[in-house]
């Protein structure tokens, strides 16, 4: 007991911490900085895609804006629905998933652009359903990981999970997609980390994706010339992955693309050109400027404390997302909670990554900051599943 | 700069830290740490929390679901940690990356950025005016309509078949213009240079049939008098890609600049040439110029003052021409092509340097037709555009003799006193190497006066025969030393490009040449008496002929130039040229008397020289020569100078397949040598006009005469 107190006396303000833990929560349904941080990157994102749609009439900033205004109702409604409901429809989650990969090959309303169908039109909408699908791929994940979680040491019961998590991944690849085909494929690969997977299966999955990979690339060509035609990698997403392995291969002027994102980025120095100032986005050198490269407009404009300002959001808001789900009810929440958290972090690593020749070219957008209302829409819906995790997380 | 690094690097450290700190945190659960741990246990005990997945470090928590394992809860840990370690792994990469490309890199970068937004394309600059001696103007600068296109017109159907049916141009043509990049991408591209005020204001009036297109003003090069002096003046061209590339360090040249070519244009570029105006452009990615960022107008280039005499240079194209082409037919007249050069012998101005055939320099404005250029370079055109003058190389035949007369008199080979017998045909080598005088019926006893005044050749050969037999006491290359004095067998040095320099055969020489045929390699003593008459292997050149016998004439070689000074756009004169002696050939002064006599009589003994320089008022030396070239007529020289007891100027004179020099070579030498003395007079008729420089090729048909040397 002697030792207990002089223990209790080491600890620096006992009595802070016990009010802490008995403190009533003020918000019910919302954690406070979950929220101004979630609303400080989208006022920061929206700041940038303005100024990067301002010279591009293709864009239109009210758009983004409406994506924002159904992303905050979606939220609010999610937060108040109590997550734990969603835990045992995984075999709806499939389906969902997979009619929403293969949407855009519906005839009439598929629309192809730049050589993959990742688009849909009815009528006067316009929108992503992959990018839709991330979200049942969350829930997907977690719904299954949660199902079997604490038994994925065993290996049959391993690659049952596996396989159901393989499931969008190959049904993107069809479209093909290669780049949100790697989200899915990361956020499942979190599923499996937190759902407590043995590190050897995870480490011998990952190599073989690997050497899968390099075969592909390897028997393509080969594939091709047997077949006539494109058959395995479309040629852009061949010529991408050479662009990014070789600066100087450049046949489809992927290579431009890049050097242009760099001198975006570089010349922007340490405090920037000011906001509306970002000359090579409006010039019209940087392609793409309000959508896979929005981060070199904002690198231009704010410089590296802009890039840092947006650096350190997103770190804020994993941290927070990961205390959420330390704390979460069980380990359906945990997941959700840290696949949404792996999602931005990959789409974070290869979209910035890409713009800065770390990282192959493709087209995931940035999160909070990308134009595109479809993928606003599905960041909020993730902040509406966190949030949802965190209020019903029994306290 | 530094503060800023440091502000980016504290940044950066800051954002590792937070990654770090993070898995610590996490990190931190997995040792029983005495000092935290447990007091919140403690708390536990007082009812505060329970065990679960508490993590009190994060804040204690009332446990909702107690049904985790701590088994569980641990593993969760290193789950988040390895999670952790990801997201250090991600931002700490990422951050890295943009600080060493936003920072370190920046500057690189930024000038990167620059050389994509701006653009500077350059407007020609006026080049400087050329003038004659006393200021006339012989290149000067005119204004040019010129129709721009800018480059989308291209695909502009329309507008293309337009501009072809209205300016008179194939439309294949117009595009191709239209689409020549050559003057910068954001240059508009000239249609047509020289358009006709009508066309110019046709598109003006209908601005709206003609998009994109617009007319400018542009200055180009004009020539008041055709083809006065052209191959002194020289043409300009575009500057080609050789010439970019080869550009001097300073020199102010883009693609797309007029450049000169040849002659003072070419010699004096860098003077003539003036500094670019430019426009410093913000472009899109499309080219198109979003904003003027600066502009600097162009400036002259300066002006050069040439020590050409126009009304004499003039006087010299139209005799060249009346003799060789009369009325613009070459071969009509007399010879095939000629050239003249007249200096001044007491500081080496060049006061007339002409050419037949010539060309009119305005030819080369707005670039020269293929046609035309491959006109100029034939046979059949006999090659207008070279300067004869300073790049044809001849043999001096008996100019030669006035040279070899004052080496053996230097050299004692001959005196006032030696006594020549010509027969006709001379066997000083034996009877087997018989040489024949070119008057074969010979002309009897002669001293060396009259062997230059008739211009004998035996008087020469026993000369010849004197110095190789005295190759022992004077060595092998006498005759050549003291000839080479006069300026012969090395370029002289005249401001323009392009001048050969010539031959002085020596035996080296001859071994070097043969060298492959060692059997006639072998110096003869034919090389010497071919040699000591001006043939064989004896070239020169008319340039080097008029400075040698300005040196006969004066004592001393000037060199010979063609700029007189150089004045800057205010009229400031900013380099002068100096009169230079180049040689002063060893000679005693009864020596050089005594040739001086038989080039006097040379003109004396032959009626029909004597009637060209009759009735002045001073006296004229000269030597005529008559070359022999294989599988051509006879080339006909004339060298002369006067007035003889102050020599003031000097021509030399040559007509290819001219065969009598007193039907060419000597009436061009002696009306510009007079014009050269009335224009110092005053007398000289200084009213200028046009000289033609076309002519068309007729067969030759030399009117065959006796030779008279």
């Amino acid at each position: 007991m002697a030792q207990h107190i002089q223990q209790i006396s080491s600890v620096r303000t006992p009595d802070r911490q016990v009010a802490r833990a008995t403190r009533p929560r003020r918000f019910k349904y919302f954690n406070i900085p979950f929220i101004v941080i979630a609303a400080a990157l989208i006022t920061y994102g929206l700041i940038v895609v303005f100024s990067a749609v301002a010279n591009n009439a293709e864009y239109n900033f009210s758009r983004q804006l409406g994506g924002v205004a159904v992303g905050v109702v979606l939220m609010i409604l999610l937060i108040r629905y109590d997550y734990h409901r969603l835990s045992n429809y995984m075999v709806f989650f499939i389906i969902i998933t997979v009619v929403l990969i293969m949407m855009p090959r519906i005839p009439g309303i598929g629309i192809s652009s730049n050589g993959a169908l990742s688009w849909v039109g009815i009528g006067p909408l316009r929108f992503q359903p992959g990018e839709f699908a991330k979200i049942f791929v969350v829930l997907l994940a977690a719904s299954t990981v949660a199902r079997y979680g604490g038994r994925l040491n065993d290996i049959r019961e391993y690659l049952k999970t596996l396989a159901i998590l393989a499931i969008p991944f190959v049904c993107i690849l069809t479209q093909p997609d290669l780049g949100t085909g790697l989200v899915y494929l990361f956020i499942s690969g979190v599923a499996l980390i937190v759902g407590g997977a043995r590190p050897r299966y995870i480490v011998v999955t990952v190599a073989i994706i690997v050497i899968a990979v390099v075969g592909l690339f390897l028997i393509d060509p080969i594939a091709d010339s047997i077949a006539g035609k494109d058959v395995l990698l479309k040629d852009y997403q061949r010529a991408r992955l050479l662009v990014f392995m070789d600066n100087s291969y450049d046949p489809t002027g992927d290579g431009y693309n890049l050097q242009q994102a760099k001198i975006a980025i570089g010349s922007g120095g340490l405090f920037g050109h000011g906001f509306m100032n970002a000359a090579q986005s409006s010039l019209g050198y940087l392609p793409e400027s309000s959508t896979d490269f929005v981060f070199c407009v904002l690198a231009e404009e704010f410089g590296f404390m802009g890039s840092a300002l947006l650096l350190a959001l997103y770190i804020a808001l994993i941290l927070v997302c990961f205390r959420i789900a330390h704390d979460a009810k069980d380990l359906f929440g945990t997941i959700i909670v840290m696949c949404a958290a792996g999602m931005w972090l990959f789409q974070i690593l290869e979209n910035i990554g890409m713009d800065c020749g770390l990282m192959p070219i493709t087209g995931i957008p940035l999160p909070f900051v990308s134009y595109g209302s479809s993928f606003m829409v599905v960041n909020f819906v993730m902040l509406g599943l966190i949030g949802s995790v965190w209020a019903h997380n029994g306290r | 700069m530094f503060q800023a690094i440091l502000i980016g690097l504290i940044t950066l450290i800051a954002i590792v830290a937070i990654a770090i700190v993070v898995i610590l945190r996490h990190r931190s659960h997995d040792e029983p740490r005495v000092t935290s741990a447990h007091p919140v246990r403690s708390i536990n005990t007082v009812g505060v929390g329970s065990s679960g997945k508490a993590h009190t470090s994060r804040g204690p928590r009332v446990p909702s679901t107690p049904t985790t394992s701590s088994a569980t809860d641990d593993q969760l840990r290193s789950r988040f940690t390895a999670m952790g370690v990801l997201v250090a792994a991600v931002f700490g990469s990422l951050g890295v990356k943009l600080w060493s490309m936003q920072v370190i890199q920046h500057a690189s970068y930024a000038s990167k950025a620059d050389s994509n937004l701006y653009t500077t394309v350059y407007t020609p600059a006026p080049r400087g005016i050329i003038y004659d001696t006393s200021g006339v103007a012989l290149v000067r600068n005119r204004s040019s309509f010129t129709v721009l296109a800018e480059a989308d017109v291209a695909n502009n159907r329309d507008v293309c078949l337009r501009l072809s049916v209205l300016l008179g141009i194939p439309l294949d043509v117009v595009r191709s213009r239209i689409k020549d990049t050559s003057t910068g991408a954001q240059n508009n591209r000239v249609v047509a240079s020289d358009a006709s005020l009508r066309n110019i204001a046709f598109i003006s009036e209908h601005a709206s049939a003609f998009e994109g297109v617009s007319c400018e003003t542009r200055t180009v090069r004009d020539y008041p008098y055709g083809a006065l002096a052209a191959h002194v003046l020289g043409y300009t061209g575009t500057v080609s890609d050789d010439e970019l590339s080869s550009a001097r360090d300073g020199q102010d040249l883009e693609s797309g600049d007029v450049v000169g070519k040849s002659g003072i244009e070419a010699s004096y570029e860098n003077v003539l040439a003036g500094d670019h105006g430019t426009r410093t452009l913000l472009t899109d990615a499309d080219g198109n110029v979003k904003q003027i960022v600066s502009e600097t107008d162009p400036t002259k280039g300066n002006d050069v003052f040439l020590t050409i005499r126009a009304p004499v240079q003039r006087i010299a194209d139209q005799k060249l021409r009346d003799i060789v082409a009369p009325n613009g037919y070459l071969g009509s007249g007399s010879g095939t092509a000629a050239s003249i050069v007249c200096l001044d012998v007491r500081n080496g101005e060049i006061i007339a340097m002409s050419n037949f055939p010539t060309y009119t320099p305005a030819t080369f404005i707005g670039g020269i037709s293929q046609d035309i250029w491959n006109d100029f370079n034939t046979e059949e055109s006999h090659y207008p555009l070279m300067n004869r003058a300073i790049a044809g190389a001849y043999p001096a035949a008996s100019t030669f003799k006035s040279f070899s007369a004052m080496a053996a008199l230097t050299d004692g080979i001959a005196n006032s006193s030696s006594t020549y017998n010509c027969t006709g045909t001379w066997t000083g080598f034996g009877e087997d190497y018989p040489q024949k005088c070119w008057l074969t019926s010979g002309h009897g006893t002669l001293d060396l006066v009259g062997g230059i005044a008739n211009s004998c050749d035996v008087v020469f050969y026993d000369i010849a025969k004197g110095f190789y037999d005295a190759q022992n006491t004077l060595g092998d290359d006498a005759l050549q030393d003291y000839i080479k004095q006069y300026g012969f067998g090395k370029t002289l040095g005249i401001d323009l490009s392009g001048e050969a320099s010539g031959r002085v055969p020596t035996p080296e020489w001859k071994a070097d040449y043969y060298k492959d045929a060692p059997e006639q390699a072998v110096w003869q003593g034919g090389d010497m008496t071919n040699m000591i008459i001006g043939q064989g292997y004896v070239l020169v050149t008319p340039l080097q002929i008029a400075c040698g016998y300005a040196g006969i004439a004066s004592g001393k070689i000037y060199k010979p130039h063609l700029l007189k000074e150089v004045r800057n756009s205010i009229g400031e004169t900013v380099i002068s040229s100096q009169p230079q002696v180049l040689y002063t050939p060893d000679m005693k002064e009864q020596d050089i008397a005594l040739v001086r006599q038989g080039l006097v009589d040379v003109i004396s003994v032959n009626s029909n020289i004597k009637s060209e320089f009759s009735g002045l008022s001073y006296d004229v030396a000269g030597k005529t020569g008559t070359a022999e070239v294989s599988g051509k007529s006879d080339y006909s020289w004339f060298a002369c100078y006067g007035p003889l007891d102050d020599p003031r100027y000097v021509c030399a004179c040559l007509t290819e397949e001219g065969i009598s020099s007193a039907q060419n070579s000597v009436p061009i030498c002696a009306d510009v040598l007079k014009a050269a003395m009335q224009y110092d007079d005053g007398t000289l008729d200084t009213t200028m006009s046009s000289v033609p420089g076309n002519y068309q090729t007729v067969a030759y048909s030399s009117s065959s005469t006796s030779r008279s040397d």
